[in-house]
């Protein structure tokens, strides 16, 4: 049995080391573009000076929430950058959208199959069960292993963990659209692809969102985790901390975490609402 | 609303007459067409073809249940045909098999002359979207769309431009009455007005068939007999046939051309709304029509007696037409104070009614007296 294990590991080591030796060009070539959608996003994010980011967000925030969280968002933003964690917010920032964007990518048209084909959403299920329920901060070594310490591997290990809530909140609402509108769009004479489009989908919108909503809450909480990996941003502030026992800097470094988060939050919530 | 209840009455002897002097105009014919739900319907379907076993044997021998069992009807040009029955007597399985969104186990469905199960999907498609339109209890009305887009979605999905689409839409809400809330949303219609926006959808593609799945049985009282009575006089305005469901005989007799009763996925009886009253086919369909009103259904050439077994006079009785309902002989009666009434047909005198035979034809024992 011992000899089993170890034969086992033995493998998985080689065949890591194989691929890193042998397939690195892939692997550079993905390093490249996840760092290139983050380094592009960051830059957008960086080029205007910060007051005017805090006041688009709290513009934002103002149509789709009303004034008082409009003004919130703004102050709370415009707090970050006066704790001097401007640089860091905009780069927790970028991850998140960078990885909430691969994410979608993959998720809504995964979840969109999965709700039209019972056989796939039956396949999926316990994929996604296995990726919920492990601990998050797996996804690193194998991510690590291949892609290098960086914003990269943190991007391929938050899109694993931001992906299952819209895969199955996708599927969900797709599947669940109301019989008597199945049966309106037969009656009528739709071809399968308009049943799509104009019944399924606008039905499954909420559901959607909803999953949108959550994939993006995912997404910061392995944003922050991934500040082990170097993945640059408030998440390697804190691990920086905690290494140092910097208490003041890991509270500051928090509280511009809760900012974002709270913000991306209610506002991507006010959107699901007006959908 | 008497002489509108009347001139529908005489609106529909009409299109009687019409409809059965051409019995080759049938625009659905529906031949013995089975549905049987189950896992093992299609053994269950070989069962009732081979061995003739009723629908208690499948369900003890297959566990399938029988939806609809041996239907056959026609529907005919301008006919509104009433499907009345209690829930669970097959009446929505029946109307669904009739544009085939449930397949038939056994039987043929011809729609114009086409039989619908043979159809590919394109050409199902093209069926439904230009020869039969649908109504459906539930309304479902798009919640994200305004009336107007529902009322356009037929036309949308059959790829009309916008311009013509929303043309012949707002011409559809303007027969129901509903030009003024084009631009709102169904949510803020009541349930009358949602049907109404539900049968403009129907009538925007301009089938000739329209399919009514109990349309009006959610409204309140007073909405529906307003919905019943427009639904029949824009159904014939149009000239559209229609095949309407309902669990109400009083609708079915208010709104109906023919009706076919159903029980337990059987059609017990088909006829004109006086047929079923005067001559139920059995104790069940009898107890159904037992408090049903015969004052407008009831005719004068059914309680007439013949004018040789009246002992007075035809001559100075007030007339009538053979066609005139018992609600117009008792007006006369009450009104000259006469005993009795002469019926003529084209100037000649074809019988009497009398008190007693008026009495008899509200009570429904007038078969006897007649015969």
């Amino acid at each position: 049995m011992e000899n089993f294990v170890t034969a086992f590991d033995t493998a998985v080591d080689n065949a890591l080391f194989w691929l890193s030796d042998h397939a690195a060009f892939v692997f550079d070539f993905f390093r490249l573009l996840l760092e290139g959608l983050y380094d592009g996003v960051l830059w957008l994010l960086m080029l205007p000076p910060f007051h005017v980011i805090a006041a688009l967000a709290g513009l934002l925030a103002w149509r789709m929430l009303g004034l008082g969280a409009g003004i919130a968002t703004a102050v709370a933003l415009i707090a970050c950058a006066a704790m001097a964690r401007w640089p860091e917010t905009m780069s927790t920032l970028a991850l998140v959208i960078a990885a909430t964007v691969i994410a979608l990518a993959i998720s809504l048209p995964l979840g969109v199959l999965a709700g039209l084909m019972p056989r796939l959403d039956r396949a999926l299920t316990p994929v996604l069960d296995l990726i919920q329920t492990m601990p998050p901060y797996i996804y690193l070594l194998p991510a690590i292993a291949l892609l290098g310490y960086g914003p990269a591997t943190a991007l391929v290990a938050t899109v694993i963990v931001a992906m299952p809530p819209t895969i199955r909140l996708t599927a969900l609402g797709i599947r669940q659209t109301p019989n008597e509108f199945i049966e309106l769009g037969h009656a009528t004479g739709v071809t399968p692809m308009q049943m799509f489009w104009k019944i399924r989908l606008p039905f499954a919108v909420p559901s959607i969102m909803a999953g949108i909503n959550q994939s993006l809450m995912m997404a910061f909480g392995m944003v922050v985790i991934a500040g082990i990996v170097g993945s640059g941003g408030l998440g390697e502030t804190i691990y920086g901390a905690i290494r140092t026992l910097d208490i003041a800097t890991s509270i500051n470094a928090s509280i511009a975490i809760v900012v974002l988060t709270m913000v991306l939050d209610r506002v991507t919530q006010a959107a699901a609402r007006v959908k | 609303m008497r002489a509108a209840r009347q001139w529908h009455d005489k609106s529909r002897d009409r299109e009687m007459e019409m409809t059965q002097a051409d019995t080759s105009d049938v625009l659905i014919d529906c031949r013995s067409v089975w549905k049987v739900f189950g896992d093992r319907n299609a053994e269950a379907i070989r069962a009732i073809t081979e061995r003739g076993l009723t629908k208690k044997d499948i369900l003890q021998e297959y566990n399938c249940v029988v939806g609809v069992s041996d239907a056959t009807l026609q529907v005919r040009r301008g006919e509104i045909f009433c499907i009345m029955g209690l829930s669970g007597s097959g009446k929505s399985t029946l109307i669904r098999l009739l544009n085939r969104l449930i397949e038939p186990s056994l039987g043929q469905v011809l729609v114009k002359g086409r039989d619908i199960a043979a159809m590919d999907a394109a050409t199902l498609r093209e069926t439904r979207a230009h020869h039969i339109g649908m109504v459906f209890q539930s309304v479902a009305l798009l919640p994200q769309r305004t009336v107007l887009e529902n009322a356009a979605f037929g036309l949308e999905v059959q790829g009309v431009p916008k311009d013509e689409r929303n043309r012949a839409a707002e011409a559809a809400l303007a027969k129901v009455g509903l030009s003024d809330w084009k631009a709102r949303y169904p949510s803020e219609l009541s349930g009358g007005m949602q049907q109404r926006v539900g049968l403009a959808r129907a009538l925007t593609s301009d089938p000739e068939i329209i399919l009514m799945d109990e349309p009006f049985s959610a409204l309140d009282p007073l909405i529906r007999r307003q919905l019943q009575d427009e639904f029949r006089q824009l159904t014939k305005d149009l000239g559209k046939s229609a095949v309407f469901i309902t669990h109400d005989l009083d609708e079915a007799i208010r709104i109906g051309d023919r009706i076919a009763i159903m029980k337990d996925g059987v059609i017990i009886q088909t006829g004109t709304a006086e047929e079923i009253v005067m001559n139920p086919a059995d104790q069940y369909v009898a107890d159904f029509v037992a408090g049903i009103s015969r004052l407008h259904l009831v005719k004068a050439h059914s309680v007439m007696i013949p004018a040789a077994e009246w002992q007075g006079t035809a001559e100075g009785l007030p007339r009538c037409s053979p066609e005139a309902d018992i609600d117009t002989l008792i007006g006369q009666i009450t009104e000259t104070g006469s005993d009795a009434i002469a019926v003529e047909d084209a100037g000649k005198l074809v019988g009497i009614v009398t008190i007693r035979n008026l009495l008899q034809g509200v009570r429904g024992d007038a078969v006897a007296a007649a015969a």
